[in-house]
């Protein structure tokens, strides 16, 4: 070890020759007053308000910057959590579960079928309609909204829960 | 005998304790966090300076690492002293910027002050028994500083704070988050690749 500090000694003599190198005349005596003027201009003021604030940002900001791998390593956590999400998305038993619930069967919506449907969806006739009954409204080609027949096979299908509405006009 | 004549000079003022200092900036004193500004920025800014070889840098991160250490008292228990403390808030500082400035090739160097000059070991290193006797100042100080600048940042630290700054291997090991024998390791392999990139500017052993 001694032999490799003398190996060395030209070089620290040599590095020892930086400590000359200085910042220009003056430049200290002004240093403090900058540093302490940026504080008080609220450098130091909002950053504090913000670390009372968010106090748990803070601290794990502050890991990240004392501790790179502590950074490194919560990166990687998030990045499994993103694959594990996107395999987990990708899995066909998940994809394929239905995304409307069925109706249970001792539900009453569980006595619609596309029968009563049908039933329900006649067109009503305009005495009906002032007798103040309760009116569906009529379905044809030139309502798009609703589609007893396509609507009936689509959910039966798909199992899915099915309530009829009426629509009763203003004024009647 | 007479009476020994009390000197009207006002006496100068103690230098007050760190710790009183450190206790009274955590309250929000900025006058005793500008005492504690001033006992450090010369090592502080020459520490970074040397990191970066360049005086606008230096300036910034020095202020910066001031101000963050000011932000950061209330967290700072004291386990290790301020100037410890302060030192791995401006190295941690300075190594986050030369990474984020690894593609910067601009360098300014500042200049040698006077007294360079006349330093018996320039004057040996830069006369007839130097290899290379016309390099001049300037050309072993830019040598000097691209040499510097091709080490890995903790490596360059390392060399900075015990052959330019003069620090203990414990004060760096404590300031740079590592142990003692890292320290050492960093040391010798520094020095090891410095010896190579400036054989024509060292005398033979």
């Amino acid at each position: 070890m001694k032999e490799n500090e003398n190996n060395f000694e030209s070089l620290r003599r040599l590095l020892a020759l930086k400590r000359h190198e200085t910042p220009p005349p003056g430049y200290f005596e002004n240093f403090s007053a900058k540093v302490t003027a940026r504080i008080r201009a609220g450098e130091g003021g909002a950053a504090e308000r913000q670390a009372i604030e968010l106090p748990w940002l803070f601290r794990l900001l502050s890991a990240f910057e004392s501790k790179p791998a502590f950074a490194g390593a919560f990166a990687s956590a998030l990045c499994m959590l993103l694959l594990v999400g996107i395999v987990f998305a990708e899995r066909p038993d998940v994809a394929s579960q239905p995304l409307v619930q069925t109706a249970q069967p001792d539900s009453p919506l569980a006595a619609v079928t596309p029968d009563s449907m049908e039933a329900m969806a006649k067109p009503v006739s305009l005495n009906s309609l002032s007798a103040g009954q309760p009116a569906l409204i009529p379905i044809s080609s030139t309502n798009p909204v609703f589609n007893s027949q396509s609507a009936g096979s689509w959910f039966a299908s798909q199992g899915a829960m099915v309530q009829p509405v009426n629509f009763v006009l203003p004024g009647n | 005998m007479a009476e020994p004549v009390p000197s009207s000079e006002p006496k100068p003022s103690a230098p007050v304790d760190e710790s009183e200092l450190v206790r009274d900036a955590r309250r929000g004193d900025l006058a005793a966090y500008d005492e504690l500004v001033k006992r450090y920025q010369e090592r502080i800014y020459a520490t970074i300076y040397h990191m970066t070889s360049n005086h606008e840098d230096a300036n910034d991160l020095a202020q910066e690492s001031f101000i963050k250490a000011f932000q950061a008292l209330k967290s700072f228990k004291g386990g290790s002293s301020f100037y410890t403390w302060l030192y791995r808030i401006a190295v941690n500082k300075t190594i986050n910027f030369l990474k984020q400035r690894k593609n910067r090739t601009h360098m300014s160097l500042n200049d040698m002050d006077f007294n360079a000059e006349h330093d018996p070991d320039l004057v040996a290193l830069i006369s007839e028994q130097t290899p290379r006797r016309a390099a001049g100042l300037t050309e072993l100080k830019e040598k000097l500083n691209e040499a510097l600048m091709k080490l890995s940042e903790p490596h360059r630290l390392v060399v900075v704070m015990h052959d330019v700054q003069g620090l203990s291997h414990e004060e760096i090991a404590e300031a740079a988050d590592c142990n003692v024998g890292t320290v050492r390791s960093r040391l010798f392999y520094a020095r090891q690749q410095l010896q190579g990139y400036l054989a024509d500017y060292l005398k033979p052993t």
